[in-house]
């Protein structure tokens, strides 16, 4: 009677018995409520709830605008249900449960309520599922991204609801929703909260794994707080490294241009890394001082003993001496700086491990005052 | 008939993308397992250990530190050259770590610091991921301590969460130690340059004269 009239103006299908079509619906409900038990003991609650709560709406006379005030989550479980174990449903199952969340979430009352109305009825009439539902989808794309959020929780709270089972409902979850891996081990609590607190404390013991391989002679300390200590001391050594360094550097950078450095890093490389144009100097041996260097800051130390001279009047002396030596080179075919920059950086630097730089830095020091002295000569 | 499925199709591509937009932010929102396991497999080389010790880095950060000296020896002032070697060396390091880090993001702009636009603070939103129902559990005071001490010794992670410091962190460190390499050995072969340049040359003026 009032329902007739409230759906005929939206809808096409035959709703001419309305008395038929409420008991019918009833019965489908039942129907919908008693072989999901088979399935799963959670969503029995959920449903029964649910339909209850339908018949009454059906029932009830003002159908439409009570609606979206009730039912919203519980009518979109049930008509997921109902969707997915495709009792009235022939081909156009997915589409139906992906239409169907979104349908409920949307704002308008009306449209969703018509829509509601719309797959309830594709559940009761086996003809007119297609044409009814299609309909929909094409207004409520956005809020697919919301319905799937609710969908989420929902089934959260089923599996908070339901403590046995745990793997299956795990495993449903996987299966519904296939974006989210969280997955309760047996025995453990499966409410949202300690498992995202789980995942939460592994990525953080992942962390500090990787920080404790950085940081030297942290493996065998245990417990957060003492390995927070040896990487802040560590953290803080290291950026007075950072200073001293950088006050070295302050130091050397005026005395030489940088011209000169390039064409000198690509000589010592040279000759630091293979014996080829050491034969041709007529340099055979260049003391290795292996024993002096132990650490960086060993190597680092010995240079400072070094005279640190005259400054500008030499400097032209040793650019003029250091650019013969590099138009000899058969490397150097090439004359000047700054396009050569790039290579000889690549070369010098390509070392492979630390002590080995060290040590090749310091031959090539002792290599470097070897030959400044042959070159006065 | 055709017409409806043909738009049943489009909305359902449109609504893949925001699954999509959703899916991502729920995984960076809610940790998750599988997350958790193909950080260790897909990204092997992006793990601060591999990243900072490569031949190539360190080449790269040694021409660009060497560059970035001889610009800043032009225009520099008399009385801090040390820090403004330091200064020069930490934003050639930030430019090596390619903005995928936020400490490496923080030290550029603080020389950018008169470009920044002041930004209005929204009030900030609590999550309500955890509800309040459930009481959350923070770490021990000491722990707390500690965190914040190590969130002021890296750049630009003052209030940056425990778990991305710590990932900051280790890519601080492995940073920090390739441009402690890279300045050693670079302060050698100049002192070594100078050093003996200048020395040799006394001892032949020496002796000859």
């Amino acid at each position: 009677m009032d329902l007739t009239t409230g759906h005929g103006a939206r809808s096409e299908p035959e709703l001419d018995e309305t008395g038929l079509e409420s008991l019918q619906f009833g019965e489908d409900i039942r129907h919908l409520i008693t072989p999901p038990s088979e399935n799963e003991s959670s969503f029995t609650a959920l449903l029964e709830l649910p339909a209850n709560q339908a018949v009454e709406l059906l029932h009830s006379d003002s159908g439409q605008k009570q609606y979206p005030n009730l039912t919203f989550p519980s009518n979109t479980s049930l008509l997921e249900r109902a969707a997915r174990l495709s009792f009235f449903n022939g081909g156009s199952n997915s589409t139906d449960s992906s239409s169907v969340p979104s349908n409920s979430s949307s704002k308008n009352p009306e449209t969703a309520a018509a829509v509601k109305c719309e797959p309830l009825e594709t559940e009761s009439f086996l003809d007119s599922s297609q044409p009814l539902v299609s309909d929909p989808t094409v207004d409520n794309s956005a809020p697919n991204a919301r319905s799937s959020s609710k969908r989420k929780e929902r089934e959260k709270k089923v599996k908070a609801a339901s403590k046995k089972n745990k793997k299956e409902s795990s495993q449903q979850e996987e299966e519904k929703l296939p974006y989210v891996h969280v997955r309760a081990r047996r025995g453990q609590a499966t409410d949202s909260h300690s498992l995202a607190e789980r995942a939460r404390r592994e990525k953080i013991n992942q962390r500090m794994k990787l920080l404790q391989e950085l940081v030297p002679g942290c493996n065998k300390i245990s417990g957060t707080a003492l390995v927070l200590d040896e990487i802040i001391n560590h953290v803080q050594s290291l950026q007075r490294q950072v200073e001293f360094l950088s006050m070295r550097l302050a130091a050397v950078n005026p005395r030489i241009g940088f011209n000169l450095d390039s064409i000198l890093a690509a000589e010592l490389s040279w000759n630091g890394w293979s014996t080829g144009p050491l034969m041709s100097k007529g340099l055979c041996d260049y003391p290795k001082s292996g024993s002096l260097i132990d650490s960086n800051f060993s190597s680092m130390v010995m240079p400072l003993m070094w005279p640190e001279a005259q400054v500008n009047g030499n400097r032209h002396q040793f650019q003029q001496q250091w650019q013969v030596d590099a138009l000899r080179q058969p490397l150097w075919g090439r004359e000047e700086d700054s396009h050569n920059f790039i290579t000889p950086e690549n070369s010098l630097l390509s070392y492979d491990s630390s002590a080995n730089s060290d040590a090749k830095a310091i031959r090539l020091l002792h290599f470097v005052s070897n030959m400044d002295r042959l070159k006065l000569d | 008939m055709a017409s409806n499925q043909s738009n049943s199709d489009m909305s359902s591509q449109q609504q893949e993308p925001n699954q999509q937009r959703k899916k991502r932010r729920k995984l960076t929102h809610e940790t998750t397992e599988s997350r958790i396991q193909n950080d260790g497999t897909g990204e092997n080389k992006n793990q601060p250990t591999v990243r900072w010790r490569t031949d190539s880095t360190r080449r790269i950060y040694s021409s660009k530190l060497l560059e970035a000296l001889r610009r800043s020896r032009r225009t520099t002032p008399r009385n801090e050259k040390t820090r403004e070697v330091r200064e020069t060396a930490d934003r050639v390091l930030a430019v090596a770590a390619r903005g995928k880090t936020r400490w490496s993001r923080a030290i550029l702009a603080k020389r950018a610091r008169f470009l920044r636009v002041k930004k209005v603070k929204k009030p900030k939103v609590t999550k309500d991921r955890k509800l309040p129902e459930r009481e959350k559990r923070r770490k021990f005071p000491a722990v707390e301590k500690k965190v914040k001490v190590l969130s002021r010794l890296v750049p630009g992670c003052r209030k940056v969460s425990f778990v991305n410091l710590l990932e900051e962190a280790s890519d601080y460190i492995a940073a920090l130690e390739m441009q402690i390499k890279v300045m050693a050995t670079l302060s050698e072969i100049l002192n070594a340059a100078g050093g003996g340049g200048g020395g040799g040359a006394g001892v032949g003026g020496g002796s000859s004269s």
